[in-house]
């Protein structure tokens, strides 16, 4: 099959846009005419033409294709037309000679200059006089100034139409190569580059001799698309050197010329082109980005030398290839004759002076050169420069900026790991052959991980490296788990995510390194990075019409009304239906099908949820949408510290965002890690939406720590900043009621509980244990009343862990009906137990609350103990909490309180000044105060 | 080589039965019969562009894209896809890219399975190629923005205009005047009180009055060419309007 003209199959493309001035459209066709124009053009005007009434009034008009002057030619016939020329049959009035007449199509000749430059380059391509060079014999103006030129006609056809017969004839081949490549050294000699050369530019004489046409002339008469007019750079595409598709003219050089030489030896070898492209700018994008294809591998038989001869016209690098055309030409005739060429692969100096590199003592530059020099048979010269050009574009192909890397542990920039990594990457990359690696300067403080693309964009303007590296690292039981992430400046996209356990230390980088650069490395060395984000390879994301389920799925998951919350796992499943290997659709599925359970509990909705997390971690270990909707389930099951697991999984995965951020600041938060806690939720609050989001939590960190101004500051912040929110002044009145300020807290609450009917359920719940705790038994009772008969269900209060149903058992109790309140507290307690996950403090407390209300004194111990073994750190609470009355003489309940309030002290003193983040976050933020 | 498109001009100026009505019609009853299956083979003849556009942009290498759209035109001619389609809304265009769709979403494991070979070779690239060759122009940025299904109609578009004035071209080429195509075609969009017909007049050797009544003359024919064209895509004359509104809207929005 020939695919010469596949570039055409779909559309060229133009590189600016220009509008219709009519309809602000940008698609052209022939003649520049704009493609929405000519449609509405059949339904704007009104009247519709006949072909015979179109026929009569062509007839009527004495204009016709033939036997016409046009300056001192009479033309016979049109034997050739191109996107900007017509080349026609004439005969010279005076000298009766029949030649070729090529002319600008009068639509493209609109400037004076645009006439003049034609004219001055046919000129010049007609002072060229050399026996492959098709001569020119006159340039030329029309009266209105249209210039035109007459050469030579050549009858034998052009390379193209021959081609297919030479396919068989490889000295045939050779031995018109090196005619042609001897002229194109003559032209370059006289400082006239063709810039097209191709098949259709190769013409034959009757004799089969073969003639360079259209020296220099290509952008007037490309006979093969609009492309050169319209990318404004000038060469067909196949056979156009890449540096010349950079569109610089200053680039373009002789080398240029070698390359397109190279294609047409191929074509004419191969029965195609080097590369071949769904369009124009897809075939000429190859030929920058991929090494061409080895001759051997398409045509078995090829002869090596041939092979060698193509391959080095064809380097991308252009001074990689013949240093001449003259240079080409010897060597095609060294191989006629029988002689060695002097080309060879290229990879043996790239070898040596990667062994070179390696062998620093041995080889310094000039022993490197000679050895270069007499493995390839080259000039000294030449090879060093070969050498400069092939270590730079080694360098830049291979290099990398580091980005601080994130502390899991502390929720800020490791630093010194960054370093390490930086250092020891840079030296097991040079094993394997040039590369660079640095950090990204650290005058601006770089939110670890993060790699967002305004962060990409930014850290490669510093360094400008090909790609950026990032990543985390966490400490396990016995290892360090290192996650890095290489991405893609320019597309955002992650090009390689890796979880490695290594061990701790200098070691474990070693380790690290090993796993992980010769992935890297292979990366480097591809050119083509496509493709390679993982939503683009997701198969639901592939296929169009599940990616539209995926897609308006998303868009309702968000939102907390059921309905949408129906609607978008209606839309999903759906998408899973179409395509059940979409891991997104999977992820999304179990995100939203946990969202909706929150909001209106189903009894299996959490197991559905999970499964579909886990279907989506199967097909997708990797993708952190999965891991973070795993995570919600699990929280909502109350098994914190997995659900920590796989937050820290999604990061590790993907990076750091707001949503897992601050996810994992809360439960940290509930696992009585505040100290934790606070660098997460710093984060978030970096990337809120608005400023406030998350004081409120802060406050809850410093409440549980004990450093109540702190604590009232943040409150006092998101009151402030969220006056929409109430969990600013929810938190204050609750820290003020830690404090025993009764009075303050229940003004702080009336002041407020009538203007959030939205959060009336949290509201309603502060008001409550205000009352619990202050000991006003009856008003107590009444407000959690109230509370049960609103909220069906019996969930945890956000503060004290206190459920409706114990409270009212205890007041109850306190009330005087020890009967009805213990039958309360036994119901409880059964459904704590069947209900709760065993390592969820809030649950392990209210436990122990029960049972001290119940007068199981030890028992309660046992879970108050086990509570906060899980992570509960509230002593204040315990103090208050009138459910814990039975145990308030208790000595080991007295110890178990007094040991809480010094580990919450030890905690307070070593949080010091989070590395990077605290930095970062304006004066008078949170971040602040963590300073202090 | 288009034997149908001059039926515009057939009495009072309507349109004869247009290929896809008898696509339609024959599917009405039974399988089709050998006159709508060649009406069918014509109309792909012709669009075969906007699918092959469509099917390169699903991730196949070129060899695959051309394999796949020979497969496709087996099954057209065939008349399975489109007695499966669902043909209560009776567009060519829409119906065909419904049935790539189609195609398309089981034709992945096929390339994969099967030998790559020649005989199932229905079609000719290069004669396809040789016969229409486009010059449609695109700019690069916004190419890269487009679904797979918006590179369809663009390039349906673009087939439906080349494709009118090729017809107005060869016309001109007829009669001898292809340099009376030359020199007006680019015009045909312009406004009139843009064009310098002095200019052209003496391009061509003609009065500035002829100029005039000429191009206006190649506009009514370009007209009625394109509106012929899209005809036979349409199951009645009437929707000729709204087909071309549409591929004007989709070449609107970017």
């Amino acid at each position: 099959m020939n695919f010469t003209g596949l570039s055409d199959s779909f559309a060229s493309l133009h590189g600016a846009t220009e509008e219709c001035p009519q309809c602000h459209a940008t698609p052209r066709v022939s003649h520049g005419l704009c493609l929405s124009c000519l449609l509405r053009h059949g339904y704007d005007e009104e009247e519709e033409g006949a072909a015979a009434d179109f026929a009569a009034t062509l007839k009527s008009i004495a204009v016709t294709d033939t036997n016409w002057r046009l300056g001192n030619y009479e033309i016979l016939e049109e034997i050739g037309r191109g996107g900007m020329g017509v080349i026609y049959r004439a005969r010279q009035r005076h000298s009766r000679r029949i030649v070729a007449l090529k002319r600008i199509l009068s639509y493209h000749a609109d400037s004076r200059d645009t006439l003049a430059r034609f004219r001055r380059e046919a000129e010049a391509a007609a002072s060229l006089d050399h026996p492959n060079i098709l001569p020119i014999y006159e340039v030329g103006e029309t009266e209105d100034g249209v210039p035109y030129f007459s050469m030579k006609l050549a009858p034998g056809g052009n390379l193209q139409e021959v081609g297919p017969a030479l396919r068989k004839e490889p000295r045939e081949i050779a031995r018109l190569m090196a005619k042609i490549t001897r002229a194109v050294q003559f032209a370059h000699r006289q400082g006239i580059l063709h810039r097209d050369l191709k098949p259709a530019n190769i013409l034959l004489d009757g004799c089969g001799e073969p003639f360079v046409t259209d020296f220099g002339l290509a952008k007037w008469l490309d006979t093969a698309s609009d492309l050169t007019r319209t990318l404004t750079i000038f060469g067909t595409p196949g056979y156009i050197a890449p540096e010349q598709a950079e569109g610089i003219a200053a680039n373009v050089k002789p080398a240029a010329d070698v390359y397109s030489l190279g294609a047409i030896m191929f074509d004419l070898l191969a029965g195609r082109p080097p590369f071949l492209g769904e369009h124009a700018l897809a075939v000429i994008k190859q030929a920058a980005e991929k090494p061409a294809p080895k001759l051997r591998a398409i045509v078995p038989g090829t002869d090596r030398d041939l092979e060698t001869i193509c391959a080095r016209c064809l380097e991308r690098e252009p001074s990689a290839r013949y240093l001449s055309a003259g240079d080409l030409a010897e060597d095609l005739e060294r191989w006629l004759e029988g002689r060695p060429i002097i080309a060879r692969p290229v990879s043996p100096p790239v070898r040596a002076w990667r062994w070179a590199r390696r062998n620093p003592v041995l080889a310094g530059s000039v022993a490197a050169c000679l050895l270069l020099a007499s493995i390839a048979g080259l000039r000294q010269l030449q090879s060093r420069k070969l050498m400069a050009e092939l270590r730079q574009g080694q360098l830049r192909m291979h290099s990398i900026g580091v980005l601080p890397f994130l502390d899991l542990d502390t929720a800020t920039a490791d630093d010194g790991l960054t370093k390490t990594i930086a250092d020891v990457f840079q030296a097991k990359l040079w094993e394997m052959g040039p590369a660079s690696v640095v950090t990204v300067p650290s005058d601006k403080t770089w939110w670890p991980d993060t790699a967002s693309p305004a962060d990409l964009s930014e850290a490669n303007q510093r360094v400008r490296t090909r790609a950026i590296l990032t990543g985390s690292a966490r400490t396990t039981q016995n290892a360090r788990r290192i996650s890095i992430r290489l991405m893609n400046p320019a597309s955002g996209e992650a090009l390689l995510t890796k979880v490695v356990e290594t061990a701790p230390g200098p070691v474990g980088i070693g380790q690290l390194a090993h796993q992980v650069l010769p992935t890297i490395y292979a990366l480097l060395d591809s050119k083509d990075w496509a493709d390679t984000s993982f939503s683009a390879r997701d198969p639901g994301m592939k296929n169009p019409e599940a990616r539209e389920f995926i897609i308006s799925g998303r868009q309702f998951m968000f939102r907390d009304s059921i309905e949408d919350l129906d609607r978008s796992i209606g839309c999903l499943e759906k998408a899973i239906a179409i395509e059940p290997r979409s891991a997104i659709a999977h992820a999304y599925l179990a995100s939203t099908i946990g969202g909706r359970d929150h909001f209106a509990p189903e009894p299996r909705g959490l197991e559905r949820a999970e499964k579909e997390a886990e279907e989506a971690l199967r097909l997708a270990p990797n993708l952190p949408d999965a891991h973070r909707a795993l995570a919600g389930v699990l929280y909502e099951r109350g098994n914190l510290s997995g659900a920590l697991e796989e937050q820290l999984r999604a990061i590790e995965a993907g990076g750091p965002e707001e949503h897992v951020a601050s996810f994992i600041g809360m439960t940290l938060l509930k696992l009585g890690r505040p100290d934790r806690a606070l660098g997460w939720l710093n984060m978030a609050q970096h990337w809120a939406s608005r400023p406030g989001d998350y004081d409120a939590l802060i406050g809850d960190c410093w409440t549980q720590l004990g450093d109540d101004g702190k604590a009232e500051r943040a409150y006092q912040r998101s009151i402030d900043l969220r006056p929409d929110f109430s969990e600013g002044w929810i938190g204050l009145s609750h820290l003020r009621l830690l404090q025993g300020d009764v009075e303050r807290a229940r003004a702080i609450h009336r002041k407020n509980r009538g203007r959030f009917a939205a959060h009336e359920k949290s509201v309603e719940e502060m008001g409550a244990q205000i009352e619990f705790f202050a000991r006003n038994y009856s008003e107590a009772r009444r407000l959690y009343e109230a509370l049960r008969e609103k909220h069906l269900g019996d969930e945890a209060s956000f503060y004290g862990a206190i459920t409706t149903a114990s409270a009212l058992g205890r007041l109850e109790q306190l009330l005087g009906d020890e009967p009805a309140g213990r039958a309360l507290l036994e119901e409880t307690r059964q459904r704590e137990k069947s209900e709760a996950h065993p390592n969820d403090p809030a649950s392990l407390y209210r436990r122990a609350a029960i049972d001290s209300s119940l007068g199981k004194i030890d028992t309660a111990l046992d879970h108050l103990r086990a509570a906060v073994a899980a992570g509960w750190v509230d002593s204040r609470s315990l103090r208050l909490d009138p459910r814990f009355d039975a145990l308030a003489n208790d000595k080991r309940f007295q110890q178990l309180l007094s040991d809480l309030d010094a580990k919450m002290a030890e905690k307070r003193r070593q949080i010091g000044q989070p590395k990077p983040m605290a930095a970062q976050v304006s004066s008078g933020s949170p971040g602040e105060q963590i300073k202090q | 080589m288009y034997p149908d498109t001059t039926s515009g001009s057939t009495a009072g100026g309507r349109f004869n039965t247009t290929r896809w009505s008898l696509i339609i019609s024959s599917l009405k009853s039974d399988a089709p019969d050998g006159k709508a299956r060649e009406a069918l083979a014509q109309l792909c003849r012709i669009y075969w562009r906007p699918i092959f556009a469509f099917i390169c942009r699903q991730d196949y290498s070129i060899e695959d894209a051309q394999d796949i759209t020979q497969d496709f035109f087996v099954m057209i001619l065939k008349g399975d896809l489109i007695q499966r389609a669902d043909r209560s809304r009776g567009r060519f265009r829409t119906l065909l890219l419904r049935s790539l769709q189609n195609f398309l979403i089981d034709a992945h494991k096929k390339t994969l399975t099967r030998k790559r070979g020649g005989d199932r070779q229905i079609v000719s690239w290069d004669d396809w190629m040789a016969e229409a060759p486009s010059r449609l122009s695109i700019s690069a940025s916004e190419l890269g923005g487009w679904p797979p299904e918006k590179i369809f109609d663009v390039r349906w578009a673009a087939t439906v205009a080349e494709d009118a004035l090729r017809q107005l071209q060869e016309e001109c080429e007829k009669h001898g005047r292809r340099r009376v195509f030359d020199a007006l075609s680019g015009l045909l969009t312009a406004n009139r009180e843009d064009v310098s017909y002095a200019t052209v007049g003496r391009e061509l050797g003609l009065e500035l009055a002829t100029v005039k009544r000429v191009l206006r003359q190649m506009r009514q024919r370009y007209r009625q060419l394109l509106r012929a064209q899209v005809a036979q895509t349409v199951e009645r004359p009437e929707e000729v309007d709204d087909e071309l509104r549409y591929l004007v809207s989709v070449l609107a929005t970017k």
